[in-house]
């Protein structure tokens, strides 16, 4: 064997010499956080749902206590102790941990060992749980748990919380040194048991497949246009209506091709987005910052109104295109259960995640951090500003055109209003709420911002109808809560740019500039613009 | 403010045709310069001449004067938007919803005065003298309302980050006119909101070629050109006109003379904002209804007629309200009115391709 003369640098130290690790301890504490505070959420949800659901159906929620009193000697009253024992053990260790860095300014991490071991028992011991009850529903084991929806929904939630936050709490310093991996872990195996977790809400599961993923693949594919390259977008709608109606007419009951395949389709798709997004990106580009974004504006307009006035009779006016194929491996049809839309929609963001990752520390990447900081001298140093900026529209594109042909297939029908400006600005406040060029960033704030939207707005009359039911107050059910999903953008893009302009997680580049008193990413990104 | 003020032709990469590049860099722009008015013209000509042939010339008289109605208004809200980006360089995506929140304005206090024939006992519009004196009321009150929404805005959104990257801003803005939106859209439902009145504002003035002018087609041009006329001259002759020229030029040197920065930006945006509020005020009298989602479509359109007149360009601002107006009627004549929209926003992707400096261009928006 040769000697190998690799460096031992990791990569990451490589970029940023100077306050890397400080920085790195930052970012990682905060998604430590994220794991701990998300966990004890998930677990507090569990915990409280079925009691806030149904507060008269007999008492049985998943809480310790059913679990003993239904069987005062099983294997699961075992389990149950282990597990409570275990998480309060962890707690306890979080209290301490807290109060000395409250003390001393610094980090106290002990007895790490202990913890680890803590929090291997739990994660054993929920894991257990869940297979017995996979095993046996309503036997003997548990007692008679509640098989009705909200019950069931509870003890999945729990239990993966539960799982969380004793991997958070437990194995702390190695999360700190492999932040990535065990986020990116975390949130796959997480993810993929969200059908499982909210098995009995089919809502709950159509708004992960339909909004949620959707939008954080329309996220990162903004975050290639605006966060690396600095180039502010505010058409992105247009490649996403692109894809879908390429899909939609290729698939669609109007002339459809039904022999290609789905998975062959949403390429083509993208490829389409693409291929606009160069077309338009072509002429603008040499353009300064802001009117960019009002072409884009104007672009983002065209696409729905071409769509809405029947364009050469392809596009099916205001009805759109309906009957598309449904996706499927050969004679395995997706249908209309969401639970495979979505699971396919998460393997898909994590491809794409990983080509991000990798596209940000290509040469690409760094042209693209050269021509965002600093046009003119990126273009005396020979990079190719034209096609740099050109390549990060049309692969911003090719990224929204995708998610635009799965968005069609899974609903079967593409009509124009489906792309209007508000899409764009969705993306937008997740690019912007989550950290301008921050991957992790904009899965947060895919996962916030759809949360607020499609979630909480649409379900609060029914919710404060039940508050006002209960306290009396009728006034509450009558609020019509989703006109204000246009006043929650515009509040919530204001105090973001105002109190926090870096985002929630700003990306590690922005966060060394800030520490070392230099231009601000988003500065030099709009000033490398100028 | 950092110092811009890189030239763009000592550090542009070395061209390997220099021939080409001298084509492209020179002599392609200066042509375009020169023909583009001259393309514009010349089309403008033809689609009038086109209208004529197949509707007939009334038809055509009757669209050029809707075309210059529809621009006028959109000439006032483009004045706003290009005194915003002359001074401090942020595209007011807010100025539109500033717009129709004034139609509001409008709305609600012509109710009071019982101009929109919902109370018609205390002034009667029906009658020159009632109209006149409604008009002296409404038009100061709603100018000052919506100047008063601007100078809010700008105080709230704008001011912090006038130092921030202008990525930032932009931002805001975008938020605040999601912002104005949504409240409108809480406040006054998604129908259309009635403003209605009837008289004789909608009758005819006089004819003109064969063309019957009425008489809120006389109230929309004359508030435009006069409103126009004395911007002009407010921002040529007062003191404040002169402050605001001074700190569109550079902020620092103004602020080192003795102007006050806050005080000068906080009147451009008064004033822009109580143009629009004079367009929003015309423009309910003369389509009698608002809804809430109007100023994203006046907003673009009123863009562009900016980009067109030259940016920054108090004259290419009026000037090209006339021209997207004309441009925009005459378009959906010929091809259908759904595409309107769609005329306009491609006239702006041709104008900043061609032509970024507009007409009467002031500032080059690709100076890098």
């Amino acid at each position: 064997m040769l000697e190998t003369p690799v460096s031992p640098i990791p990569a990451d130290s490589v970029d940023l010499p100077a306050t890397a690790g400080q920085t790195r301890e930052v970012e990682s504490s905060a998604i430590f956080w994220l794991l701990a505070v998300g966990g004890l959420l998930l677990v507090a949800m569990g915990w409280f749902l079925p009691w806030f659901v149904e507060p008269t159906a007999n008492g049985i929620g998943f809480s310790p206590q059913d679990v003993v009193s239904s069987s005062p000697t099983g294997v699961g009253t075992v389990l149950v102790y282990v597990m409570g024992a275990a998480m309060l053990a962890l707690l306890a260790g979080l209290v301490v941990d807290a109060v000395a860095v409250y003390g001393h300014r610094g980090r106290a991490l002990r007895y790490e060992g202990a913890r680890a071991v803590l929090a291997l028992t739990g994660v054993v011991c929920t894991l257990a749980i869940w297979v017995l009850i996979g095993l046996s529903h309503e036997e003997p084991l548990f007692g008679a748990l509640s098989a009705s929806a909200q019950t069931d929904n509870a003890v999945w939630m729990t239990l993966t919380g539960f799982a969380i936050c004793a991997f958070a709490y437990g194995l702390r310093p190695w999360i700190i040194r492999h932040t990535s991996v065990s986020l990116a872990g975390v949130a796959f195996i997480v993810g993929g048991l969200v059908p499982y977790i909210f098995n009995q809400s089919s809502d709950f599961i159509s708004w992960a497949a339909g909004s949620l993923a959707i939008y954080t693949l329309l996220g990162l594919g903004l975050n290639v246009v605006v966060g690396f390259a600095g180039l502010l977008d505010l058409g992105y709608a247009a490649f996403f209506a692109i894809g879908a109606y390429t899909a939609g007419s290729l698939f669609g009951s109007r002339h459809g091709v039904h022999e290609i395949p789905f998975w062959v389709i949403i390429f083509l798709g993208a490829a389409v987005a693409a291929l606009f997004g160069a077309i338009l990106g072509a002429p603008t580009l040499r353009l300064r910052g802001d009117y960019l974004a009002i072409v884009t504006l104007g672009f983002g307009e065209i696409i729905p109104d071409a769509a809405n006035n029947n364009l050469f009779s392809q596009t099916g006016g205001p009805n759109g295109i309906s009957g598309i194929d449904r996706p499927g491996f050969g004679h395995f049809d997706f249908g209309t259960d969401y639970r495979y839309y979505f699971w396919a929609l998460l393997i898909l963001i994590s491809l794409v995640i990983i080509c991000m990752r990798n596209l940000e520390r290509s040469r690409l990447g760094r042209a693209w951090v050269a021509i965002r900081e600093d046009e003119v001298a990126a273009s005396a140093t020979g990079i190719n500003t034209v096609s740099g900026k050109l390549l990060a529209f049309a692969i911003g594109a090719s990224v929204s055109g995708f998610a635009g042909a799965f968005y069609g297939a899974e609903l079967g029908i593409v009509t124009p209003e489906d792309f209007r400006f508000a899409v764009s600005v969705t993306a937008l406040t997740i690019v912007v709420l989550g950290g301008i060029g921050n991957i992790t960033g904009v899965a947060v704030g895919a996962m916030i911002v759809t949360f607020l939207i499609f979630w909480v707005l649409p379900h609060m009359t029914e919710w404060s109808t039940t508050v006002g039911h209960t306290t009396g107050i009728t006034q509450l059910s009558t609020v019509p809560y989703e006109q204000y999903s246009f006043v929650v953008y515009g509040v919530m893009l204001i105090l973001i740019m105002l109190l926090r302009p870096a985002g929630l997680l700003p990306s590690r580049a922005r966060k060394v500039e800030l520490q070392t008193g230099m231009e601000s990413e988003s500065l030099a990104a709009v000033r490398g613009t100028v | 403010m950092a110092q811009k003020t890189t030239d763009a032709a000592a550090v542009l990469p070395p061209g390997r045709q220099p021939r080409l590049d001298a084509l492209r860099l020179r002599l392609l722009p200066q042509l375009t310069a020169r023909a583009f008015p001259i393309i514009l013209v010349t089309a403008l000509v033809g689609m009038f001449l086109r209208i004529a042939t197949t509707s007939g010339g009334e038809i055509a008289g009757e669209q050029l004067k809707n075309g210059l109605q529809i621009g006028a208004i959109y000439a006032l809200i483009a004045l706003g938007y290009t005194m915003v980006y002359g001074i401090i360089e942020l595209i007011n995506f807010a100025h539109g919803d500033v717009f129709t929140l004034s139609a509001f304005y409008a709305i609600l206090f012509g109710q009071l005065f019982g101009f929109f024939g919902l109370n018609v006992t205390t002034l009667a519009p029906s009658s020159a003298g009632g109209l006149i004196a409604c008009l002296l009321l409404l038009f100061p009150i709603t100018m000052l309302a919506a100047g008063i929404t601007g100078v809010l805005i700008e105080r709230v959104a704008y001011r912090r980050l006038r130092q921030s990257p202008r990525l930032a801003p932009l931002i805001t803005a975008v938020g605040v006119s999601f912002l104005l939106e949504g409240v409108m859209f809480a406040k006054f439902g998604a129908a259309n909101y009635p403003a209605r009145k009837d008289g004789w504002v909608h009758g005819t003035a006089f004819t003109a070629g064969g063309v019957p002018v009425r008489w809120n087609d006389v109230l929309v041009l004359s508030t435009a050109l006069g409103l126009m006329f004395a911007l002009q001259a407010f921002v040529r002759g007062s003191r404040l006109g002169k402050a605001m020229r001074a700190t569109a030029q550079d902020r620092d040197a103004a602020l080192l003379s003795g102007i006050n920065i806050n005080r000068t930006i906080a009147a451009t945006f008064f004033i822009g904002s109580a143009l629009a509020g004079a367009g929003a005020l015309v423009y309910s009298i003369y389509y009698n209804s608002v809804q809430w989602n109007l100023g994203f479509r006046y907003g673009i359109i009123a863009f562009t007629a900016a980009v067109l007149g030259g940016i920054g360009n108090i004259v290419g601002a009026g000037l090209g309200g006339f021209l997207i107006g004309v441009i925009s009627v005459f378009g959906s004549q010929l091809l259908g009115g759904e595409w309107e929209n769609s005329i306009v926003f491609a006239m702006l992707i041709i104008v900043l391709t061609f032509r970024p400096v507009g007409l009467l261009g002031m500032r080059v928006p690709d100076r890098a």
